[in-house]
């Protein structure tokens, strides 16, 4: 029978390192001999996860029967406005939202979030399609769709696993806020009027870098962090 | 469920959270083991189970799902059937899988396991089921066992009150909420892979532990309690948190103790002894102590009653009666995490002293609890004696066992020896997070 050098506990006799601190056991007094049987069984018993295959057929059902029903109801009611294809593309945004995730279980967090977002570009896609307004969607919608994709998927990248400080990810949220309205009106200026006459955004930009610069340095100096959290009673 | 014949029974209200919160990834699921002197004789063990379930009718039930609530039927199905024991315990329970049983058999080399959702009965209920069936197995092998020391008597028919519903026959119009910490330290570590579950056993002299105990003017329970206290606290020192919460220990107390019943349903109610670290430091004389009184005037009858008869309460609520299920779950999952998981770091369960008659006595090693995982990647405590040993085990899906290290040794430097078993180092153990 050893001990735990590390810990001081008596450890089973078939346990090959400490469980709880996993110091290896060496014990010159002990010969090597035939394993006894192990204290725990080792038979593994292969459990699978439930599968969500039924719940995305019924929500697949359920979308579709949506887009079929108001397809039908278009050709009765005012069938010379193709109405139904704002409620069918908003039941395939939805599917594309939902369903994907239910069937790859591992997708990761960046994934969903580019496909939600490129799930939203393909429904206004379809409303300017439906509407003729392709010449809005190019100019304004699509590159604001682009670019709140983008920041997105910056933000979501740099916060993932909840590895920064509370301080930071506020840091990086406000920062991302800020480009947000700087490229939202240099789309809306290209769009309108051709070139870019910056005003509104460039205040939001400079008081969502007026309010990181502060946090980023208390931050980094830890006196003023801790005097921080004492003035603030954190 | 009542001797006469029934078609199906409503559930008491610990067993309505347990079957709301059943999900993929969590269900309430325990397991009692006890370790004989000589290897387990398969054949045998399986002709004492055929035998025991029909005394234990509510072991003998299923979960069914209902338009408002879920409720019990009775399971008909052929089973429960003797399996050989796996590596990872306590896996969580489908209620549409395995004939629809809630218990299952398990058996390993000396050691033979019961494992039951928490939905059907509690320890206690579940320790009189456990020494049954040992007293019926080994029976079965040749020793003649009597019906002493609360040993059932399987050709006698199980009585009303053995399934009565205890909760509802003694609560009162008058009912308060139990004081709870709102948000205590939370102990979270890394999740293992999906159902990694795994598993440390402490084995310890009881004459020891309560030695000391008394040394301390405690019992073994609040001792207990008190070292992992001092170890959460110390651990969460050592992560520095902008603001230390406090620390906070879920006990259920058996209620059986206060008000007298024989069901073998569940008759628990926690209570939450906790110390705040942020008003300064503790030593371990000083948590003991506080857990001491703690219990004391807390594990009062009034209080208990006032805190049960609200949960019935909740349970007969006209209103509630008429939302449908499917809307309540998540309901009750949200209660629990505001409820039954935020204001605790952890759980420590003590089902106390397992005996037997004397003539069983030299045919059982030890006895094993281990309690089943949480709803968050975080250990939990569960304990149990048998003759001069304690076991205590702790069991989870956290990677990282910083808090059995430190309890252990702390029990080691307390001068009380710690023997260590642990599934931690299984072959083909999985790696990585979930």
């Amino acid at each position: 029978m050893s001990y735990c050098v590390n810990c001081g506990v008596e450890l089973g006799k078939d346990l090959k390192r400490c469980p709880l601190c996993g110091t290896l056991v060496i014990n010159p007094n002990e010969v090597e001999r035939e394993p006894e049987l192990p204290f725990f069984p080792q038979r593994q018993e292969r459990i699978e996860p439930v599968s969500k295959r039924e719940l995305a057929l019924l929500l697949s059902v359920m979308f579709a029967s949506v887009a079929v029903s108001c397809g039908l109801l278009n050709l009765a009611l005012r069938p010379e406005v193709r109405w139904w294809l704002y409620a069918a593309g908003g039941a395939a945004m939805l599917w594309i939202w939902f369903v994907p995730p239910l069937l790859w279980r591992d997708m990761s967090a960046l994934a969903k979030v580019a496909l939600d977002i490129g799930a939203v570009a393909l429904y206004v896609l379809l409303i300017a399609v439906a509407s003729d307004g392709m010449n809005w969607y190019t100019g304004l919608a699509l590159p604001l769709i682009a670019a709140l994709a983008i920041i997105t998927l910056v933000i979501c990248y740099l916060l993932r696993g909840g590895r920064r400080s509370n301080l930071m990810s506020i840091v990086i949220c406000l920062i991302g806020i800020g480009l947000m309205s700087l490229l939202t009106e240099l789309t809306i200026d290209f769009y309108f009027s051709s070139h870019w006459n910056p005003s509104w955004s460039l205040i939001v930009l400079a008081v969502c870098v007026g309010f990181s610069m502060p946090l980023i340095i208390i931050r980094l100096v830890p006196s003023l962090r801790e005097e921080t959290r004492r003035r603030f009673h954190l | 469920m009542p001797h006469r014949k029934v078609s199906w029974y409503k559930m008491d209200n610990a067993s309505i959270m347990y079957s709301s919160l059943q999900k993929e990834e969590y269900s309430a699921i325990y397991r009692f083991s006890a370790v004989m002197r000589d290897k387990v004789q398969p054949e045998a063990l399986q002709r004492a189970i055929d035998k025991v379930m029909p005394r234990f009718p509510g072991f003998r039930s299923r979960i069914k799902k209902g338009v408002f609530w879920y409720y019990f039927e009775p399971n008909k199905a052929p089973g429960p059937f003797l399996k050989e024991d796996v590596a990872e315990p306590c896996r969580p329970v489908r209620f549409n899988e395995d004939n629809h049983w809630l218990v299952r058999f398990y058996y390993y080399d000396r050691r033979i396991s019961v494992e039951v959702f928490h939905a059907i009965s509690d320890g206690a209920g579940t320790i009189s089921f456990m020494r049954c069936l040992l007293a019926q197995y080994l029976r079965e092998t040749g020793v003649d066992i009597p019906c002493t020391e609360g040993i059932q008597n399987i050709e006698e028919k199980s009585s009303a009150e053995e399934w009565e519903d205890a909760y509802s026959k003694y609560a009162v119009k008058h009912c308060k909420a139990q004081p709870l910490v709102r948000r205590a330290y939370q102990n979270i570590g890394t999740p293992e892979r999906f159902y990694t579950f795994n598993v440390t056993m402490g084995f310890m002299p009881v004459d020891k532990l309560k030695a000391r105990a008394k040394s301390l003017g405690v019992s073994i329970t609040d001792y207990l309690c008190g070292a992992l206290m001092y170890v959460l606290m110390e651990k969460q020192r050592s992560e520095r948190p902008i603001r230390e919460k406090p620390v906070a220990l879920s006990v259920p107390v058996n209620l059986r103790a206060y008000f007298p019943t024989k069901t073998m349903r569940n008759f628990i109610l926690t209570v939450q002894p906790w110390i705040d670290p942020s008003l300064g430091d503790y030593s371990f004389e000083e948590v003991v102590g506080l857990v001491h009184h703690y219990m004391r005037i807390h594990c009062s009858p009034n209080e208990m009653r006032a805190a049960f008869s609200r949960n019935v309460r909740f349970q007969n609520n006209k209103f509630l009666k008429i939302v449908p299920r499917i809307l309540k779950n998540p309901i009750m999952a949200i209660s629990y995490k505001l409820k039954g998981t935020r204001p605790y770091s952890a759980i420590m369960t003590n089902p106390g002293v397992f005996k037997v008659p004397q003539e069983m006595e030299p045919y059982i090693e030890h006895m094993e609890v281990i309690q089943g995982q949480a709803t968050v990647p975080r250990p939990h405590l569960a304990s149990m004696s048998y003759g001069n040993i304690m076991e205590i085990t702790f069991s989870g899906t956290m990677k990282e066992a910083e808090l059995e290290r430190a309890f252990f040794t702390f029990l080691v430097k307390d001068g009380i020896p710690v023997h260590i078993e642990s599934n931690r180092q299984r072959p083909n153990r999985a790696e990585g997070g979930k």
